[in-house]
């Protein structure tokens, strides 16, 4: 290695020094909140971590499983992210999720086409799916400067019902009512273990296609100096309307993929059900995957996978009698401890203000 | 922690007027004259992993009670972090500060002020859209109790008024003020805690001749009151004026603290950067008569949606500096703002190298060679949570060399950003890894300038271009301005400083109420001629 290369590790390593020791103290304190918890509650601590652990990652299918729980995180957590770079608050994730899922069924199961092409066209309609379900929110915030948060939850809303109307009056499947047409073989990621597929791959590829996008284009820099300092992006001539038509556009791809994960690439279902149980929430826990990844495309992977562990070694200890719902608070003490930092940043800016040390 | 204490500080605090009394009885008796109200002893601060100097070394200063302290060094000597540290922003690395003799640690601001010790910052802190008294009442809510005694504070705000000869009307609107206006609002807003320090960051760099002065008159009525006043400024004239001591900086280092009266300009110069020359611009006549800019019975609503400008036409020439004087708040900013494509025209035209720009995007008067120095450099000028790096290439980031087909070229970007830095002499630590965030005020102008200025602009529409520069900058500054004049730049000055337009310009218009009083020849106006026109009234001869 030259000497350059070495302080470039060097000066990557300073930068992520901070991030990674205040992530791995969070871990700390979240696992220590959820021990207090099962203490309090009658349950050994150790024995449930362990269960936890050796569930999701002491076995090949446990680490399957763990990584299949990360693939939609990665990508709503990344609409939520996109948004908050560009100056916004975009919780639409949850409802172009939806309407991912059913794009995948709309193309996966009624039309007949050779593999890969089928797979490739089910899963770009079911992106552009979850783009389309964007746009009334850009439009309603450049023109009518509706305030995203209120059009994305409403939009979430009509989502859930519109889905659940689409399954059960056209897209149900004969003789299971409960739930959407599966996907045809053509249609499927390749089982790669347990019910890990692919399509992770696809997730990943549109992950670094989202970094490079922000950190190296005009175009991303166009969102990110618009989240920065609008004024300035103002000052410097760049077109708003374009800037918020494209952070949402880009969000609801990666949500509408985020719904086609649950389909095209999620044994043993490939499908979706009415309750939209298997696609519900994605949005809402992507949230936490990009608080805890800083809202960074390779931070939100790892905390995505982070939060796949987790909600996939909760199994592990739900059998070994720990109440489910204790489960999910243990979960949740966890989450909340590694969102912190990032919410600690965007409060103490508010409060201490400029230049504080 | 300072965090949650100020929060609970916030949320369960008492009535203002008994703590403002706990205040006082806490800091013991009224000041005598020459006691040493603060001291700072071998104060080092750095910011480790950011930069490898220290940014402030072993520095001992001292506020007396009865004086005012000029603080004197070049843009990123520490000026701003020692007052910063004084006051209670900044956490010292080492060393020790002493109020009336006793050794203290201030943890926050509302620390620093319960020790008698208030800052008022280089730029503004009030809220432009709230009035002075409600900015006033807000900043106390911050430090104490949930109620908004807003009759109360217009009292007292009154009273300071007649007290230090400072006039501010509290029931004004912030954004409607006068840079001079707002400075004195934002002195009333520490004063109002009868701080027995106070420390101004470059108070004057915004202000007319004239409202200089009667800030030094408010100034030296604190110090007859035994209140000791620390003076940050790069004008070695006004130090002259103003000043009982003066403590010069360099680069973090201490130059030393001498009486005004042993001292001299030039000693102060030579402490400060060494040599510098004063700069006498030479011009030659403008030699083209080919018009860059034309503008046309322009008119144009400002914010209230009241008629700011209200039909104003000048021509600029090649190579020639037309400079706008005025009261602020007559209507320059909103004519920048017009013709630099941020705000609508009602009526009128603009017309640039002959082409009608009239309404056009920043962007597409960029791609004409118009550059813009914006007016509030923090707000507006660069994006603070930003790299040096990335503001560096705001302006030019979409065209080639910068990128080419939508994809940046960051080799590019790093080796335009070193020779910008080297040649307008900016100091920052990095180009990728530093936020601007963090540069000294007069640091981020010369990124600004570096920006707008590293290609020949066909037009260039400065706002204080020079404001918060030291005497170097500024003297570079002035001589880069008048080189773009000689290569056919058309230049639009406006700035509060007179001296400055006058001494730039060829020609001067006077704004008053949306329109121009009248355009005179620089070469043969005066102060007081400008001085008329700025007031509204008329001049005998008008040259268009
Ligand atoms: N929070 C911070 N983190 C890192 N460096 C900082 C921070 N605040 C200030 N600095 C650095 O400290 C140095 C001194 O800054 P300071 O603002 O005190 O300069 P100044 O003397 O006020 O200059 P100016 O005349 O330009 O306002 C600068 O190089 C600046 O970049
Ligand atoms: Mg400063």
């Amino acid at each position: 290695m030259t000497s350059a290369a070495v302080q470039g590790v060097k000066r990557l390593f300073q930068k992520l020094k901070r991030p990674l020791l205040e992530s791995l103290l969070a871990i700390i304190i979240g696992l220590i909140i959820g021990a207090i918890l099962m203490a309090i509650f009658g349950y050994d601590p150790i024995a449930a971590y362990s269960a936890l652990l050796i569930g999701s990652l002491g076995s090949f299918d446990g680490i399957c499983e763990s990584l299949a729980n990360a693939t939609p995180l990665m990508l709503t957590g990344l609409t939520f992210a996109i948004g908050v770079k560009s100056g916004y608050f975009n919780v639409g994730a949850e409802g172009q999720a939806y309407l991912g899922a059913i794009g995948a069924i709309m193309i996966g199961s009624t039309i007949h086409l050779p593999y890969g092409v089928h797979l490739a066209i089910a899963t770009l309609f079911a992106m552009l799916m979850g783009a389309l379900w964007s746009l009334p929110v850009s439009a309603l915030k450049a023109w009518r400067g509706v305030h995203e948060v209120v059009s994305t939850i409403m939009l979430n809303w009509i989502a859930l019902f519109f889905v659940r109307y689409l399954i059960e009056y056209h897209f149900y499947e004969p003789g299971r009512a409960e739930r959407a047409m599966p996907v045809l073989p053509t249609a499927r990621y390749q089982v790669l273990g347990a019910s890990l597929t692919t399509v992770i791959f696809v997730a990943l590829a549109f992950m670094l296609f989202a970094y490079f996008l922000l950190w190296r284009t005009t175009l991303g820099y166009e969102l990110r100096l618009t989240g920065s300092n609008p004024e300035a992006a103002r000052y410097i001539g760049i077109n708003s309307t374009r800037v918020i038509f494209l952070n949402f556009f880009l969000g609801g791809l990666a949500a509408g993929l985020a719904g086609a994960t649950q389909v095209l690439g999620r044994p043993p279902a490939w499908t979706i059900y009415k309750t939209l149980g298997n696609v519900m929430n994605l949005g809402f826990d992507g949230i936490g995957a990009a608080l805890i990844g800083r809202n960074h495309p390779i931070g939100i992977i790892f905390a995505s996978i982070l939060l796949g562990v987790l909600s996939y070694g909760a199994k592990f200890m739900m059998y070994l009698g720990v109440d489910p719902d204790l489960a999910r608070a243990i979960n949740g003490a966890i989450i909340i401890a590694l969102s912190l930092p990032e919410l600690y940043r965007i409060i103490r800016r508010l409060i201490v203000g400029r230049g504080a040390e | 922690m300072s965090i949650v204490k100020n929060a609970l500080k916030i949320f369960g605090g008492k009535s203002d007027e008994k703590e403002f009394r706990g205040f006082r009885k806490m800091r013991g008796p009224p000041p005598k004259k020459g006691e040493i109200l603060v001291r700072a002893e071998n104060v080092v601060k750095g910011f480790p992993g950011i930069w490898e100097h220290l940014i402030l070394d072993h520095i001992n200063f001292d506020v007396r009670a009865g004086e005012v302290h000029a603080l004197l060094g070049e843009n990123g000597a520490g000026k701003t972090v020692l007052a910063n540290i004084l006051s209670g922003f900044y956490v010292i690395t080492s060393g020790q500060i002493y109020v009336r003799g006793k050794p203290v640690k201030f943890s926050s601001p509302r620390d620093a002020l319960e020790h008698g010790i208030a800052m008022v910052h280089q730029e503004f802190t009030l809220v432009p859209t709230l009035t002075v008294a409600e900015n006033i009442a807000l900043g106390l809510k911050e430090y104490s109790s949930l109620s908004f005694p807003l009759k109360e504070v217009e009292r007292r705000l009154a009273e300071l008024s007649e007290r230090y000869g400072l006039k501010v009307d509290p029931k004004a609107r912030v954004e409607d003020l006068s840079a001079g206006e707002r400075q004195r609002a934002e002195i009333m807003k520490v004063l109002y805690w009868e701080p027995d320090v106070l420390i101004l960051d470059e108070p004057t760099s915004m202000l007319t001749p004239h409202e200089v002065d009667e800030l030094f008159k408010v100034l030296r009525g604190m110090a007859a009151e035994n209140k000791g006043v620390v003076f940050i400024t790069h004008r070695i004239e006004e130090v002259m004026k103003v000043a009982d001591r003066v403590t010069v900086l360099r680069l973090g280092k201490f130059m030393g603290t001498k009486p005004i009266q042993e001292t001299s300009k030039e000693e102060l110069l030579r402490l400060m950067i060494g040599e510098v020359e004063p700069f006498r611009p030479v011009r030659k006549p403008v030699k083209s008569e080919r018009p860059v800019l034309e503008v046309r019975d322009l008119h144009v609503i400002g914010r209230e949606g009241v008629e700011a400008v209200r039909g104003v036409t000048f021509t600029i020439r090649e190579g020639e500096i037309f400079g706008i004087a005025g009261v602020a708040g007559n209507g320059q900013r909103e004519l920048v703002e017009a013709l630099t494509g941020l705000r609508k025209v009602k009526s009128g035209k603009i017309i640039v190298m002959g082409k009608d720009v009239t309404n056009k995007s920043p962007r597409e008067l960029a791609k004409l060679g118009v550059r813009h120095i914006p007016e509030d450099r923090r707000g507006v000028g660069v994006a603070e949570p930003m790299t040096f790096g990335e503001n560096i290439m705001m302006r030019d980031y979409c065209s080639p060399p910068f990128s080419k087909n939508g994809i940046i070229d960051y080799d590019f970007v790093t080796r335009h950003a070193k020779e910008l830095i080297k040649k307008f002499e900016i100091l920052t630590p990095d180009i990728w890894d530093t936020e601007v965030r963090i540069l000294s005020g007069g640091n981020i102008q010369r990124l600004i300038l570096a920006r707008e200025l590293w290609v020949e602009p066909k037009l260039l529409i400065a706002f204080h271009p020079t404001y918060g520069l030291d005497m170097k900058a500024l003297t570079h500054t002035h001589k880069l301005f008048m080189r773009l004049r000689e290569k056919g730049s058309a230049i639009l000055l406006v700035s509060e400083d007179l001296e400055e337009v006058m001494s730039l310009s060829d020609r001067i218009a006077v704004m008053f109420r949306g329109k121009f009083m009248g355009v005179v020849d620089a070469s043969k106006a005066t102060v007081e001629e400008i001085g008329m026109m700025m007031a509204g009234i008329k001049p005998k001869e008008v040259s268009a």
